[in-house]
């Protein structure tokens, strides 16, 4: 993991599976098979019109296709991209995960190491060890 | 509005005064993130962390500037700036709360301050690894547990 592929959070993409009308869109289109704004609008508290904004935005970075059905489009959910996004949602969690257990190995060894010194000073030497305890 | 958040939690068999400057000082933190870390937990020290890239030698550094200094029970600092050479713009706040528990400490780490909404969905993480069969069933679990989440706020 370098910083780099921790920095370059795709801004687009993260807003638009970010947003919770989105994310229960998505869940309906991969639920269902697909959909199109008039069928997603019937399962959601918003209008067909506020539906066909949002899967504008989730056409535009590629998390939806659509193709012409009727007088509409239906829209089917790019797994492969969905997957990325996914991917880049799960990777930060997880490297702070790594980051704590190597935080928590670091701050053990050195309470050991404290531990054996004290251990050490007190047997050997009682007032040195009081002098710099204070 | 803001609830893009990341919370984590973990033990630790040390006391909160190692833990913090395990937590803070560079000398332990390029131990645990980046290759090299020059700075001083200081609050407003600007800090830079460095990575090198193995093959090619190459380094990159990311500026990270202290925040909170409260020994030992909290520490803080912003990085990822959106001006990163002017430590200016958009950033990520990186809190760490330490709290005595038993012998040793609980590290509690919140990250915050990302733009997009859509961040906050990475505290799923750790609750859904062990579940992820396939987006089928990820996404929904994704959509409850964030608006869970933003309604218990």
């Amino acid at each position: 993991m370098t910083a780099a592929i921790e920095v370059a959070i795709d801004d687009d993409l993260w807003s638009a599976i970010g947003d919770p009308t989105r994310r229960r869109m998505l869940d309906r289109l991969l639920a269902a098979g697909g959909g199109t704004a008039t069928s997603l609008s019937d399962h959601l508290p918003v209008t067909r019109q506020a539906v066909a904004k949002h899967l504008g935005v989730l056409d535009r970075v590629g998390l939806v296709h659509g193709s012409p059905s009727g007088r509409e489009r239906r829209y089917h959910v790019d797994e492969a991209q969905l997957a990325r996004a996914v991917a880049q949602l799960s990777s930060v969690g997880a490297t702070w995960d790594a980051r704590l257990r190597r935080i928590q190995r670091i701050a053990e060894a050195i309470q050991r190491r404290q531990d054996e010194h004290d251990r050490t000073a007190v047997t050997d030497q009682p007032e040195a060890n009081d002098t710099r305890r204070i | 509005m803001e609830y893009g958040t990341i919370e984590r939690e973990i033990q630790v068999q040390a006391s909160p005064e190692v833990a913090f400057a395990v937590v803070s000082r560079p000398e332990h933190l390029k131990e645990w993130w980046p290759d090299d870390a020059v700075g001083e937990a200081v609050v407003g020290a600007p800090g830079e962390l460095i990575w090198r890239d193995r093959e090619t030698g190459r380094t990159e550094s990311v500026a990270y500037t202290v925040v909170e200094v409260e020994e030992p029970r909290r520490f803080s600092f912003r990085w990822c700036y959106s001006d990163g050479d002017l430590r200016q713009g958009e950033s990520l706040l990186v809190t760490f709360e330490l709290t005595p528990l038993g012998a040793g400490t609980l590290i509690r780490l919140t990250e915050s301050g990302f733009r997009e909404l859509g961040w906050e969905a990475a505290v799923l993480e750790e609750h859904c690894r062990e579940h992820i069969e396939g987006w089928n069933h990820f996404v929904p679990r994704l959509g409850v547990y964030v608006d869970r989440l933003v309604s218990a706020r």
